[in-house]
């Protein structure tokens, strides 16, 4: 196999094991919780710049960019911090908009968040660099390795690998918790939750807070390979393209989604790039984002539950459990 | 001081046509309890109409027109052939909200597609300027004043004083009940879309007209202050939509001119922070919470 092939293949690994880690996070609020997260991006954009700033080291006069809080923590924790940056954020939004709103106006809060978040960090130039972005985001260890470009590709591809186990076995530990019957009841009917004693607002916000956790650290690790991150890497569609890989896959199902990740973000949208440029540069691209659109609406149409459903309840031998009304 | 009065003309207009388009925004919402996500990117499509109108030598007043019967048909188009289809599937507000997201998505890249990623502007010359105690407007400002006064006073004309509008109202408080009632539900919602995408269409039009130049982008990021407008006024409240708008439109403006105009949508956003946290009963109000979507 050639260098470049390799370089290619490398890539899209880390690309699939960090949208996965990505989608993961979502379908913990989405899938799981039934909380619709139209700002998901942002928490993710939110850990991949605290992650940037940690490793870049402070900013000082005559930088050719200009950021806030710089620091050059040692490598894992910046992607810790990115979490946590992440995290904070998830609560405060969730205290502001989780509370008693219904469904849909969470939704139109959040997109309206991600559009917000878009002209700040495009606007406040001393925060991030403003439209320009971060530049030159350190990799982690590669001088200290020591290896050749290549190489390092694959053990960074082997490290998000771990990482995506990671939090892969921890979200199937919430999902297959009496947590995760209990997320999964409030999605279903929160009134019928509440009304045997679970306290939705809590959980709806702690999961809030531990799917932006893993969004942070999504975004850092991706920020730490790419090594650069500006408000156009986090348009407010950026999230539909998670969501679509959810309903694709499978809510509520951890190999679904993942499958899911596997179709749409890199099957679909990698295999297209290779097509011919016709009519003018970035026609294939607006096309792609049709099809996420019309992929979101053939789904929910045709097959809502996605390709792997969510596995029903195994307590059928006892009582058969109702369908849950509504949703 | 001497800030503060142009600044209170400019907020005027934004709040003029933020009027038109969170009052169509809420009529779609209140007469079919669909919270349409894909409104800015109508929106900018009728603009583009518009911009082809205007392009091929249309008078732009002619073009506003032609745009406003553009978004009355597309939307209602959209309703009847998307978004009602689902909702007779039996899908509901968490998912309705996500087939409003990709339809979005959807118009708003087909323009990409079709128009390329560039800016573009209407042939229209802004009219001579006209001085009312340091609030500066030109001639087609005032015109879209005028045009915002005269749809308000329209809407409130159809809901209170036709048919049509006391069908709507019923429609909007109790759909089963309405059709109970003998009320051919499925027309006053064909109706409602018209009306609401007419609305659209010249919001779209206006506010390309006002900020001069425009993409495939204007109508969704235009989406903040509609929504922030729609929630302070407490959603499906058409009445309560245009104060809210007043209130955005207004405070928006006066804050840009004291801090930064690249700033106007994060005080709409504040705003909507701060009834969120003030008062979410205004959200969560009981024609809102009792209901379900019109199916």
């Amino acid at each position: 196999m050639t260098d470049s092939m390799q370089f290619y293949i490398s890539t899209l690994v880390i690309y699939l094991f960090i949208d996965i880690i990505g989608v993961l996070g979502l379908n913990l609020q989405f899938g799981v919780a039934g909380i619709i997260n139209f700002a998901y991006i942002v928490f993710v954009a939110v850990g991949a710049y605290t992650a940037a700033v940690l490793s870049l080291g402070p900013d000082y006069p005559g930088n050719f960019q200009h950021y806030a809080f710089g620091a050059s923590w040692p490598f894992p924790l910046p992607i810790l911090a990115g979490g946590a940056v992440a995290g904070a954020l998830s609560l405060l939004v969730g205290v502001i908009s989780l509370r008693r709103l219904r469904s849909d106006y969470q939704a139109m809060v959040m997109l309206v968040l991600s559009l917000i978040a878009t002209l700040v960090a495009t606007n406040a130039t001393g925060l991030v660099n403003g439209p320009a972005g971060l530049a030159t985001i350190p990799q982690p260890l590669y001088d200290w390795l020591n290896l050749d470009p290549l190489t390092y590709q694959w053990v960074y591809a082997g490290w998000c690998g771990f990482l995506t186990l990671v939090i892969f076995l921890f979200v199937r530990g919430i999902t297959n918790s009496p947590l995760g019957r209990s997320l999964r009841a409030m999605r279903d009917n929160d009134r019928a939750a509440s009304a045997i004693g679970k306290n939705v607002t809590a959980m709806r916000l702690m999961i809030f807070v531990v799917g932006g956790v893993i969004a942070g650290i999504s975004g850092a690790v991706f920020v730490e390979f790419i090594q650069a991150w500006s408000p156009g890497s986090w348009l407010y569609p950026e999230t539909f393209v998670f969501l679509a890989a959810i309903l694709v896959g499978g809510a509520a199902n951890n190999w679904g989604v993942m499958l899911g990740t596997l179709l749409v973000p890199v099957g679909f949208l990698e295999a297209t790039r290779f097509l011919p440029q016709i009519f003018y540069n970035g026609f294939i691209e607006a096309m792609q984002w049709v099809a996420v659109g019309l992929l979101i609406l053939i789904f929910l149409w045709f097959r809502p539950v996605g390709l792997i459903p969510e596995r029903p309840g195994r307590f059928r031998a006892r009582a058969e459990t109702p369908s849950a009304p509504g949703e | 001081m001497n800030q503060l009065i142009p600044a209170v003309g400019f907020g005027l207009i934004t709040a003029s046509i933020l009027c038109i388009a969170a009052v169509g925004f809420t009529l779609q919402f209140s007469v079919t309890n669909i919270l349409n996500l894909a409104y800015g990117d109508i929106m900018t499509a009728c603009a583009f109409v518009a911009y082809l109108a205007n392009h091929a030598g249309v008078n732009i007043w002619i073009s506003m027109a032609i745009a406003a019967l553009f978004g009355a048909v597309f939307s209602a188009l959209i309703n009847r052939f998307v978004y009602f289809q689902f909702v007779r599937r039996g899908t509901r507000l968490f998912g309705m909200i996500i087939v409003t997201i990709a339809m979005s998505l959807i118009i708003q890249n087909v323009l990409l597609a079709i128009f390329r990623p560039t800016f573009f502007s209407y042939k229209a010359s802004p009219g001579s300027s006209y001085n009312f105690g340091g609030m500066i407007f030109t001639g087609s400002q005032l015109a879209i004043i005028g045009i915002a006064v005269a749809s308000m006073l329209a809407i409130h004309l159809i809901s209170t004083r036709t048919k049509l509008g006391k069908a709507m109202r019923a429609t909007a408080t109790n759909p089963s009940l309405a059709r109970s009632c003998g009320i051919a539900t499925d027309q006053v919602i064909d109706a409602a879309w018209l009306l609401s995408g007419a609305l659209c269409g010249i919001a779209g039009v206006a506010f390309v007209l006002n900020t001069a130049t425009f993409s495939e982008v204007t109508g969704a990021t235009f989406l903040v202050p509609i929504i922030a407008a729609a929630i302070l006024g407490g959603i499906g409240q058409p009445y309560g939509a245009m104060l809210g708008a007043l209130t955005i439109g207004l405070a928006s403006e006066i804050a840009a001119s004291a801090i930064n105009p690249s700033y106007k949508d994060v005080v709409a956003f504040v705003i909507l922070i701060v009834v969120l946290l003030v008062r979410p009963q205004g959200i969560l109000s009981e024609v809102a919470s009792a209901k379900e979507v019109a199916a």
